[in-house]
């Protein structure tokens, strides 16, 4: 097995040549072993076991907090009127815009023939899948009456009692149910190739029948690799909208409205945007402890660390964009009600969470102009946090400074969130990394297929690991 | 990707001399067209009528200059490897836009006839009074300086893109490229907001009540969408001289076609969200800019823009077939065209006032013409000399050879 465990920097400037994504003495098999054995070892290494166990304490809080929540009701949180959209719809937009790197990294990316990619896709696609569902959970609670939360949904009924088809709350289910499903269906499709390989090297009944089902009988052939590419490109090309289309229905549940803040044109891409820079910033989060736990550094290499630092500060410069262009034409529609919100936002009851969200987003993130900052992985780390906390204050930023005074100042009131929102909040962490925790321990973390066939001597290197079954790719590619 | 055979870059032919009579002939029909409209709208005493037709056009052509230096910088920013044959025409585009910049002193000169916040009796007492508060923003000094400060940042950019890429056809120095790489980078961050306040500047602030934050964007959606249509054109025209037969395939014509269709839906996006958060939310100062464009005729040019800014070349463009064969694509590269400039049209000449009257007529005219005509033969001079003095192909490009055996697969 050649593992190569000292930092190889591909992040290299010379236009000449494309730096290799994966380095270090990589042949098709070593790549295989570096993925499975991740799978294959009897025991998990401490740091997912830290994971693990922390985010099953933390799920077991939020089924806490849901139950007390059902069962007191929505006053255990800090809601009011005007404030009727706190923590809750923070947490729902948040979660959505974590989701969104996963298919754009596979979709979008896929489209744009970046092949560094490979290297990320199939976690990135996890983390996307997770956050919706922790997303989705939102709506689904804050609802007040769960046992009619079923309503969310256009379901016949004796009643004829529909939801309104003209709120966007109700093109919300829709859009995030068909992300949801798409992103499922081609993360899934993605994986059988990987999956067949898992279940050709299982050596317990159990994990060859498991990966077996989920193989769907994958036997490497012409025509199944012709038929999974043609589905992966029609599946590449139905998400690309979808990545654009699903954030940008988030935001027209506010642009919609004719509160100031909320109801200003620019929402939908500036929400796309911001999305896939929260996305991002989770990718890091997740790949930098990842690379490490299974020594995966040479197949996500420093080279894909500085890339995904510079969608980073490309997608921070462009909230920046639009925090500055809605500043500037709150100013400039000279509506006076547009203008007192966008200074409340900055000098008001809640400034300070104004300024953290434009700290952590905008300013901060410059500093990937500089080279040595996009490849300092500590220093990544913590700037991918600063990132995700920013974004998480920029929902609560547009979503408590607009609601808590709006036109009538006798109807103002500020917000505070109860211990109870606090710890649903933590609990939403717990729910993703759980899952998270047993992606990584029971499903290929990286797209071995993929990645084989950026390797640079897939043209060099003889292959035919019978079982492997990737000694077709090269046929397919 | 397969590396069926080798170009060599030297033996294509690539110096299109000819691009200099053809520019000449239309910068001679061009001024001759503009003394026309001049000289019809001073005897027909319409000098504002011809001042909207020239900015329609004026706007229309920058907007596919903007579109050139988007492309090229973006092309360096991401390290593009297939369109660097295509690269060098973009950089030619660029050339028109300190044209433009001379182009703009008759709209400075006489920007009073059309902008209605320079002279307040064009307006009603409401909003003038609303357009005194933007008095710091839209006042005719910060608003020509800002007009200028753009065009600077615009052609020093464009300068610099093409100097450098000049440079290494010379000495063949893979620096100048990672140079090139990281100028892109902040040159963008310049060219957003450059962009955006122009657009603000120049078409929104026709309508000094109305405002929207996704108008730059807006802009920004139809001049790449437009500049793709003209990069095709442009692309077929040398390859019809006789010019880089083999450096430029069917292949980058599918990807040209690509990021046309990219941009066809990304500009339906943003008109889309555009109009209907505003149309949602049914605010008086914000649905007036589309009640003048939803009244009398210009309900059917709005309907037409959907169809044939969006749903036509949608459809037309989303095989793969079209986008590979060659004259199609011409055909949908000159509809292109055709829309933006009549997006242009939309954007900056339905009247002020939906109730004013006259609001719901399309006020059609010669000038129309001849300003297109004329604003359309300066542009072509000003990129049919820089093509004739340089090689159409960056030669020497260290990603060239990607370039030249690109496939799509």
């Amino acid at each position: 097995m050649a593992t190569i465990v000292h930092e190889f920097d591909n992040t290299f400037e010379d236009p000449q040549k494309r730096p290799p994504l994966v380095v270090g003495d990589h042949s098709f098999h070593t790549v295989t072993e570096a993925v499975c054995r991740i799978n294959e070892s009897p025991t998990a290494p401490a740091l997912w076991w830290i994971i693990f166990v922390g985010g099953v304490a933390l799920l077991a809080n939020l089924g806490a907090m849901i139950a007390y929540l059902f069962f007191t009701g929505v006053g255990v949180w800090g809601l009011n009127n005007p404030v009727g959209w706190g923590f809750d719809i923070t947490n729902f937009v948040f979660w959505v815009g974590i989701g969104h790197a996963g298919t754009l990294i596979s979709a979008v990316l896929f489209l744009f023939r970046q092949k560094w990619r490979t290297g990320i896709n199939r976690f990135a696609e996890a983390m996307t899948i997770f956050a919706v569902i922790c997303a989705l959970l939102f709506p689904g609670i804050h609802v007040g009456r769960v046992w009619l939360a079923f309503y969310l949904f256009p379901l016949p009924n004796q009643m004829g009692m529909w939801p309104q088809f003209r709120s966007p709350l109700l093109w919300d289910v829709f859009a995030v149910g068909t992300y949801f499903t798409v992103s499922l269906l081609f993360w899934y499709t993605g994986m059988v190739p990987d999956l067949a390989t898992l279940r050709d090297r299982a050596k317990t009944k159990i994990a060859q029948i498991g990966y077996g089902i989920f193989a769907l009988g994958w036997n490497g052939s012409a025509r199944h690799w012709h038929r999974y590419e043609r589905a992966y490109l029609i599946l590449a090309a139905l998400s690309t909208p979808l990545v654009l289309s699903v954030h940008s229905v988030v935001s027209f549940d506010f642009a919609t409205s004719q509160l100031p803040g909320w109801h200003t044109t620019i929402f939908p891409p500036y929400f796309v945007a911001g999305a896939i820079f929260s996305g991002m910033a989770m990718v890091i989060t997740l790949a930098v402890p990842a690379r490490v736990i299974y020594n995966v550094k040479d197949i996500i290499t420093l080279h894909h660390l500085d890339v995904m630092n510079k969608c980073i500060l490309a997608t921070g410069s462009m909230v920046g964009f639009a925090y500055i262009t809605e500043f500037f034409v709150a100013w400039y529609s000279g509506n006076n009600y547009e203008w007192f919100t966008f200074k409340n936002r900055q000098m008001g009851p809640y400034w300070w969470s104004y300024w953290i969200m434009f700290t952590c987003n905008v300013i901060i993130p410059q500093i990937y102009w500089f080279k040595w900052a996009r490849t300092n992985i500590p220093l990544m780390f913590v700037i991918s946090l600063l990132v995700n906390v920013g974004m998480w204050f920029e929902r609560f930023v547009i979503i408590v400074t607009s609601l808590h005074a709006d036109f009538l100042p006798g109807a103002w009131d500020t917000y505070s969130p109860t211990w109870v929102e606090y710890l649903t909040l933590a609990g939403s962490f717990g729910l993703f990394f759980t899952f998270f925790a047993l992606f990584l321990r029971f499903l290929p973390i990286i797209a071995i297929a993929e990645v084989k066939g950026v390797m640079p001597r897939k043209h060099a290197h003889g292959h035919g690991h019978g079982g492997d079954g990737h000694g077709h790719l090269e046929a397919a590619r | 990707m397969h590396h069926a055979e080798t170009i060599d870059i030297m033996q294509e032919p690539r110096h299109l001399e000819r691009a200099r009579t053809v520019g000449h002939q239309a910068l001679f029909v061009g001024v001759a067209a503009l003394g026309a409209g001049v000289a019809v709208a001073l005897f027909g005493g319409k000098l504002d009528g011809f001042l909207k037709s020239y900015l329609v056009s004026y706007t229309y052509f920058l907007s596919l200059a903007l579109g050139a230096l988007f492309f090229v910088m973006i092309q360096h920013v991401t390290r593009a490897g297939w369109s660097v044959t295509v690269r060098r025409i973009a950089e030619c585009i660029t050339a028109a836009l300190p044209i433009w910049l001379l182009l703009a002193i008759p709209l400075i000169a006489m920007a009073a006839k059309i902008y209605p916040w320079m002279t307040q009796t064009l307006l009603s007492p409401d909003m003038a009074a609303l357009v005194e508060k933007k008095r710091q923003y839209l006042n005719f000094g910060f608003w020509a300086g800002r007009i200028v400060l753009y065009f600077l940042i615009w052609s020093w950019l464009a300068h610099f893109f093409y100097r450098k890429s000049i440079e290494q056809d010379s000495t063949g120095d893979p620096k100048l490229s990672h140079w090139m790489h990281q100028r892109a980078a902040i040159g963008l961050v310049l060219f957003a907001f450059s962009l955006a306040f122009a657009a603000y500047d120049l078409i929104k602030s026709l309508n000094p009540g109305w405002f929207s934050t996704m108008f730059g964007v807006y802009y920004f959606a139809g001049s790449v969408q437009g500049f793709f249509g003209l990069l095709i054109i442009v692309v077929a025209w040398v390859q019809s001289s006789g010019r880089l037969p083999r450096a430029i395939t069917t292949e980058h014509y599918h990807d040209m076609g690509k990021f046309m269709f990219a941009f066809t839906v990304f500009w339906a996006y943003i008109a889309f969200s555009q109009y209907m958060l505003i149309w949602y939310a049914n605010i008086p100062e914000e649905t007036r800019w589309y009640l003048s464009r939803q009244t009398g005729a210009w309900a059917w040019f709005s309907v037409f823009l959907l169809f044939g800014k969006f749903i036509l070349p949608f459809l037309f463009l989303i095989s793969r077939w079209p986008k590979r064969m060659r004259e199609l694509l011409i055909v949908g590269a000159l509809w292109i065209l055709l829309m933006q400039w009549c997006d242009q049209y939309y954007l900056i000449m339905p009247a002020e006032n939906p109730e004013s009257a006259g609001a719901g007529q399309l006020p059609l005219h010669l000038n129309d013409l001849l300003c297109f005509i004329g604003l359309g033969g300066i542009f072509i001079w000003a990129v049919t000399q820089r093509m004739a003095s340089c090689s159409l192909v960056p030669e020497r490009d260290p990603r060239l050879h990607e370039a030249l055996a690109f496939e799509n697969y």
